[in-house]
């Protein structure tokens, strides 16, 4: 069964190998800024937005650990906790998200990678999902 | 201001996990400042509630009930962290702006019902299931340890610093029957690296309350004791910064704080060097730190020095949370920012016994609420 994101207007999942799940947002022209999530109008000028892919990739800005519950549902790490990041992505938005891994697994300025991860499923089996960071491999 | 505004009463119930019904909180609360204030309901203009937790629709004005079916204007105030500052300032507000001669703000809420109430909220699978504020402050910390090589001594020192100030003050949530050292924050339990629970601002219930008036009031009134007088009230939200995050509960750019501190000083005529004491959202210690450079106590990068020194403890060159701040006294919501008024008010008077600070003049009073808003108030003896 295939992948899908949760809700609507906020990534795309190609659901085919080798191709990434990226995060949409948007682009002011007139601000030349980006921002995620999107938005109705620019927040700087007030101008028309686009719509705009954002790169996979990003860099780990900031990093935690938590061993507390979150509010929502969960993908606990094996001892209990989960790791959160902050990552800036190269058009501009920094992105506050869970990040896979654990302790001793994250540093600031690594390359991390937008991933898709089930938060709950359909009722024909697909996978419904939100996104992620993980530590990019390098090749 | 368009005319002077002054604290003519305060009021607080205990902060903790006690399970008191916030109807009597707020009561007591209420209750205490009038009494405070020499004054009785019925003086009352206008009444600001602030709560997020603490009930639904009609709990404020059903609360008002008790104090007597006056017909005064009943207005809930929502600001997060924020909410008893927002609900100062809006009682600050009408009374500078003509609208009422004694306004009261009264906060109360038990932080304890709000898992309930945000896990209800968050039932449905959504791609923005919220991170903890606790995520976002340690987030603070790990880029600080990176990029100014603070250490988690430094964030130690800070939380012992509060839970100690916070043994002499009534109201507070967490009363140490023993000295707390660094070493002993440093060992309890790890809830967001690097913060520790020890760290982490104690959340429970409680109540606050302050009544405000215009200077024809407090003339009338007579209060031999020092008057306490509203410098400034300033509020802002978010303005757009290089990596702003917009998804999530976040407390948005810190620099937030530093423009909300500049307009204070500015709408009071004087600078961070003139005050004798702070109030911050010390929610976590990374917070504190922080604000020791974006309120001008400090230049950025030296706040670790502060810690070192101890100049933000009682006796210190400037002492922050001298009533134990969240991380001690508590942060029950609502009346949290109540509770800081309460301190500095009595600070300012001269009334606080074994955490007085001599000659206090001038105090200020700092919330950040998540969404994000940042509110500034500074507050001074008046002889």
């Amino acid at each position: 069964m295939a992948q899908i994101p949760v809700e609507d207007g906020y990534m795309i999942i190609p659901n085919e190998k080798g191709k990434s799940v990226r995060l949409v947002g948007s682009y002011s022209p007139e601000a030349d800024e980006s921002f995620f999530p999107r938005r109705r109008r620019c927040p700087i000028t007030g101008g028309p937005v686009e719509d705009v892919e954002f790169s996979a990739v990003g860099t780990l800005y900031s990093w935690t650990f938590l061993h507390v519950p979150r509010m929502g549902l969960v993908p606990f790490a094996q001892d209990g906790g989960y790791g959160v990041g902050q990552v800036d992505l190269p058009e501009g938005p920094r992105i506050q998200a869970v990040i896979e891994g654990d302790m001793g697994d994250w540093e600031i300025g690594m390359k991390m990678r937008t991933k898709a991860y089930k938060i709950a499923e359909d009722k024909e089996g697909n996978e419904l999902c939100g996104f992620c960071f993980e530590p990019e491999v390098e090749s | 201001m368009n005319r002077d505004v002054y604290v003519i009463g305060v009021g607080a119930h205990p902060f903790g996990k006690h399970g008191v019904p916030v109807g009597d909180m707020a009561d007591v609360a209420g209750m205490a400042a009038l009494e405070d204030a020499g004054i009785k309901f019925p003086d009352v203009d206008r009444l600001y509630n602030g709560y997020i937790a603490a009930g639904g629709m009609m709990t404020g004005v059903t609360f008002a009930k008790e104090f007597g079916l006056t017909g005064l204007p009943v207005v809930h105030v929502e600001n997060a962290s924020a909410t008893g500052s927002t609900a100062f300032q809006e009682a600050v507000l009408s009374v500078a702006g003509g609208n009422a001669e004694i306004a009261m703000a009264l906060g109360f809420d038990d932080m304890n019902r709000m898992g309930g109430m945000m896990a209800a909220g968050f039932s449905r699978p959504s791609i923005d299931t919220v991170l903890l504020p606790a995520a976002f402050f340690a987030m603070w910390a790990v880029r600080r340890m990176h990029d100014n090589g603070t250490t988690v001594e430094t964030f130690a020192k800070i939380a012992a610093k509060n839970w100690n100030h916070a043994r002499s003050n009534p109201i507070a949530q967490r009363r140490s029957d023993h000295e707390v050292t660094p070493e002993e924050v440093l060992a309890s339990t790890m809830i967001s690296y690097p913060h520790t629970s020890m760290m982490a601002c104690a959340a429970g219930g409680g109540a606050a309350c302050a009544l405000v008036a215009s200077e024809e009031v407090v003339r009338r009134l007579g209060d031999s004791r020092p008057k306490v007088k509203v410098l400034a009230s300033q509020q802002q939200s978010e303005q757009y910064t290089k990596g702003h995050v917009f998804m999530g509960a976040v407390i948005g750019p810190s620099e937030m704080t530093r423009t909300t501190a500049q307009a204070a000083y500015e709408e009071a005529g004087l600078g961070p060097d003139d005050l004798n004491f702070v109030h911050v959202h010390d929610a976590f210690p990374i917070e504190e730190l922080m604000y020791y450079e974006l309120l001008g106590i400090c230049g950025d990068g030296e706040g670790d020095k502060l810690v070192a020194e101890g100049a933000t403890s009682l006796g210190g060159r400037i002492p922050f949370s001298p009533d134990g701040g969240l991380t001690a006294r508590g942060h029950p919501g609502g009346p949290t920012g109540l509770a800081q008024v309460w301190d500095a008010t009595q600070q300012l008077r001269g009334e606080s016994g074994d955490r007085q600070i001599p000659d206090a003049r001038i105090g200020m009073c700092h919330m950040v609420g998540a969404g994000s808003v940042s509110v500034v108030h500074l507050l001074a003896r008046s002889d």
